[in-house]
């Protein structure tokens, strides 16, 4: 009798190795391409600091001309808010979201699709206009008019190309967003059962679709400008280069929330897991972020307290601005009481929490006095902003999505990071991001401009030195970090199981990593803490 | 892993951490010489106010970071399982609308404390020590300041003024030009010179002498080079200095190429983003010179326009004997 022949099934082009992540729709792998991309360009960001840096350890330095710096200086802001922050959260968004409430997907999964790739196109328009004519924008994030207008080659015209795909991506996702959130929940998952990630998300969410189109808008107006001969922001011609500055911050502070807030929510997630404890006033936590999300619309004035704003206008803007610290207080003391009387297990994700909370109450702090208008008056645009926008966005959002990828690392890709060299990665970061950024609060005050390529004066050396020796051990915490991938990657990371830190979440009912439909049945949930709950009812009927 | 070890582990952690507190610590109550001596009245009302934030920050600081500290401390695991959980408290009602109470009315404090110091900061006193308020139009330009005086006389990055006067700065940018921050820290806040709009602030130096500043916004290529700087001098020497200012000399030349030229075309005229001037055609043609500095060419701003013809003469004279008959 003839030997059957094994059948052979033709693996269509779709499924191979590589034409697989390409055209794929599940939330999951999108959320990784999302990770992946952005850590990549979250490199390229550091690099260019790290060349800055250098270029200003000491005084009159030639290391960078005056061009190259003003390319890098305002490369590094974009790609650091536009392409790691934003979309890393998205990225996080796109994986847990979906597993946290119980779902199997997002609520439109190619239009999620859609939103990658128009993502990583945009950072390859971005990273492209190096090689425009006259390189790339020289006008800082900002992009403030006229100068933006003055410029001749075609940097600043692929920097707006490029932002104009990004706020189609980023609409298209916070839709997606807000769908998945409010019409996919599991059975008994209330409002007041959804994780509080989730509630950032949602926050998050709702956020950006308020405020990109005044981007949009802006950036149109300042494209026609250059290109079609409008004078919008041309006061020789009639405009107001004003105008451009409020609707830029009327998105760019919500913009501060939109970075900060869905981090807040993974310090929510990783505080109580490796406190052994529930969060400490769930219902203030939850209702805080829509505070900050509401008032952040409301305050964007002052970013322009030097711009001769008629004195009501400052006090309004002050109280605003002052009013925010209020929610975002009420989160730092929640974090810590859920600590009290903890079993706090000192893990990476927990060392990063904790992390966070020590450098974003420094960024806060720094934040009140720049809400005092006639302080900021001495502050503004100067070192002192640089280190307080660091402390928010680097001490702030990078570590706790540093602490974010080791407690969902796992999850992703059913393997633990490995803890020593985690350890080694927070402390030389904890320690390097201090020494980079502390220093430049006193630059600040004693007269340092932000955004100049050289200075002279030699009693800003020394702090410029600690600054950029600082930004050298920053550097040597990420190639940890790479190495823990690597290391992790080559299967030598410890096999984590479905719940390696005895989690709350949905997210760790699923296996690691999860299957594509995400869960055979989800539980019925009763709480905020849907895998609590089924540990105990186990625990019961063993008993 | 055996519980030794990770007591040693989370003790280095610990000391670390305390170690990277403290010294920041000292580095925030090292703060105050962070920041420059205040020689103005204005600016020392701004002190006061940096003092009281720094001071209820610091207190807010210390108290948070210690908790923190402590709670570390205090409520390790130490190699406690994981599954033994702590308490499971869910909240506090009392607690929580306190530590919500409480920040709101340290924050309206600091704000009362603002109106209240506002009028010394922002008001421009009629008079000084040494006599009336006297109004400078400032202009910030790609890439260096232009000052106005009362009498017509113009000075290029160099402000002069007599000591103990109010000087109230009227300050713009020209229309074509861009937004500049005009800021002397030891004198005043910043305040941004915008194309097409007017802005006010003012200051009195207490004494007599030399305060640096440069241009806080950034305003192109060379907005590292946009320095100035504030000579505050006796009454009687701002007279004689002002008047002096009105005449074309080779003084005024070569102040006017170190502010305006200079940041471009390098301090020996070498050449670094313009061309070298040194032997340079349209030095020698004064129609050509004027009209490039009317109205710029390529990369060079129109740095000239609207000049007066004192300082645009004084300006030719200073280049023709520097880089034309081989000086």
């Amino acid at each position: 009798m003839a030997v059957r022949a094994e059948p052979v099934y033709p693996v269509p082009w779709y499924r191979g190795r590589f034409t697989s992540w390409i055209t794929t729709v599940d939330h999951k792998r999108i959320g990784i391409l999302y990770l992946v991309t952005c850590l990549v360009f979250f490199g390229a960001g550091g690099i260019l600091a790290v060349l800055m840096r250098t270029q200003l350890a000491q005084t009159n330095e030639k290391f960078l001309s005056a061009e190259h710096y003003n390319e890098l200086m305002t490369v590094h802001g974009l790609t650091m808010v536009f392409l790691v922050i934003v979309p890393i959260l998205a990225g996080f968004g796109n994986f847990m979201v979906p597993l946290m409430i119980g779902a199997k997907d997002v609520a439109f999964p190619r239009l999620n699709a859609l939103s990658y790739w128009l993502f990583l196109f945009a950072g390859v328009v971005l990273y492209a206009s190096f090689f425009a004519t006259g390189g790339a924008a020289q006008t800082g994030w900002t992009l403030y008019p006229p100068l933006s207008e003055q410029y001749a080659g075609n940097g600043v015209d692929l920097a707006i190309l490029a932002l104009h795909i990004l706020t189609v991506s980023s609409l298209v996702g916070a839709i997606n967003f807000i769908v998945t959130i409010h019409r996919m929940r599991a059975p008994g998952m209330t409002w007041m059962r959804v994780p509080l990630f989730v509630w950032s998300i949602d926050v998050y969410a709702w956020i950006l679709v308020i405020v990109l189109p005044a981007l949009s808008a802006g950036l149109t107006l300042l494209l026609l400008d250059r290109q079609a001969g409008t004078h919008f922001f041309q006061p020789n011609e009639g405009g107001n280069a004003l105008l451009f500055q409020h609707v830029f911050w009327f998105f760019g502070h919500p913009e501060v929330y939109v970075m900060i807030l869905p981090v807040m929510g993974i310090i929510s997630e990783i505080i109580p897991v490796f406190s052994r404890k529930p969060i400490f006033g769930y219902t203030a936590v939850a209702f805080s972020t829509v505070a900050i999300g509401f008032y952040s619309l409301l305050v964007w004035a002052h970013h322009m307290f030097t711009v001769g704003l008629a004195t009501p206008l400052l006090g309004f803007f002050m109280i605003s601005s002052m009013i925010i610290a209020v929610p975002t207080g009420i989160k730092i003391l929640n974090w810590l009481a859920t600590t009290w009387r903890g079993n706090l297990i000192f893990e990476t994700p927990m060392l990063f929490a904790l992390g966070f909370i020590a450098l974003f109450t420094i960024g806060g702090l720094s934040g009140i006095f720049l809400a005092t208008f006639p302080v900021d008056w001495q502050a503004q645009d100067s070192y002192f902003v640089v280190a307080h926008l660091h402390y928010v966005l680097f001490g702030g959002s990078m570590f706790g999505i540093f602490g974010g990828l080791y407690y969902w690392w796992p999850k992703m890709f059913g393997r633990k990071l490995d803890e020593t060299l985690g350890k080694w990665h927070f402390w030389l970061l904890f320690i390097g991001f201090n020494l980079t950024f502390f220093p430049q609060h006193l630059l600040g005050l004693a007269g340092m401009p932000r955004r100049i390529y050289t200075y002279s004066r030699g009693g800003w050396e020394t702090d410029n030195m600690i600054s950029t020796i600082g930004s050298y051990v920053m550097g040597a915490a990420i190639l940890v970090f790479v190495v823990n991938v690597i290391w992790t990657r080559r299967r030598a990371g410890v096999r984590a199981g479905n719940d390696p830190w005895l989690g709350d979440t949905l997210e760790w009912y699923t296996t690691s990593p999860p299957p594509p439909h995400n869960f055979e049945k989800v539980p019925y949930v009763t709480s905020a803490r849907p895998l609590r709950d089924l540990r105990k009812r186990l625990e019961t009927r063993r008993a | 892993m055996p519980t030794p070890v990770r007591r040693k582990l989370i003790f280095a952690c610990l000391s670390l951490s305390a170690l990277a507190l403290v010294l920041s610590g000292t580095a925030l109550a090292g703060a105050g010489r962070g920041i420059p001596p205040a020689d103005s009245p204005n600016a020392g009302g701004i002190q006061d106010l940096y003092v009281v934030v720094l001071i209820v920050t610091g207190i807010i600081f210390v108290i948070v970071e210690g908790a923190l500290l402590l709670f570390i401390f205090r409520f390790r695991g130490g190699g406690r399982a994981r599954a033994a959980e702590g308490p499971q408290i869910r909240g506090h009602t009392r607690l929580e609308l306190i530590w919500t109470a409480i920040p709101a009315l340290i924050l309206a404090g600091i704000i009362a404390v603002v109106f209240f110091k506002l009028p010394g900061i922002q008001d421009v006193p009629d008079a000084g020590a040494a006599g009336p308020k006297m109004t400078v139009q400032v202009e910030g330009r790609q890439f260096y300041w232009r000052y106005t005086y009362p009498n017509g006389a113009v000075s290029i990055n160099q402000l002069v003024v007599p000591a103990q006067r109010p000087i109230a700065l009227v300050i713009t940018a020209p229309d074509f030009d861009v937004i500049h921050s005009w800021w002397v820290p030891q004198l005043a806040g910043k305040m941004d010179a915008i194309p097409g709009k007017t802005n006010h602030t003012w200051f009195e130096a207490d004494h007599e002498g030399i305060y640096q500043g440069q241009c806080a916004e950034f305003c192109g290529i060379q907005h590292a080079m946009m320095l100035t700087q504030v000579r505050a001098v006796s009454n009687a020497e701002y007279e004689s200095w002002v008047a002096r200012q009105l005449k074309v000399s080779a003084d005024i030349g070569h102040m006017t190429f170190l502010g305006a030229c200079a940041p471009c075309h390098g301090m020996q005229g070498q050449g670094i983003i313009g061309p070298a001037l040194k032997g340079n055609a349209t030095l020698a043609n004064p129609q050509q010179l004027r009209t490039l500095l009317a109205h710029g060419k390529r990369k060079m701003p129109p740095v000239g326009e609207g000049w007066t013809p004192q300082e645009i003469n004084s300006l030719i004279a200073y280049l023709k004997q520097e880089f034309v008959s081989g000086g």
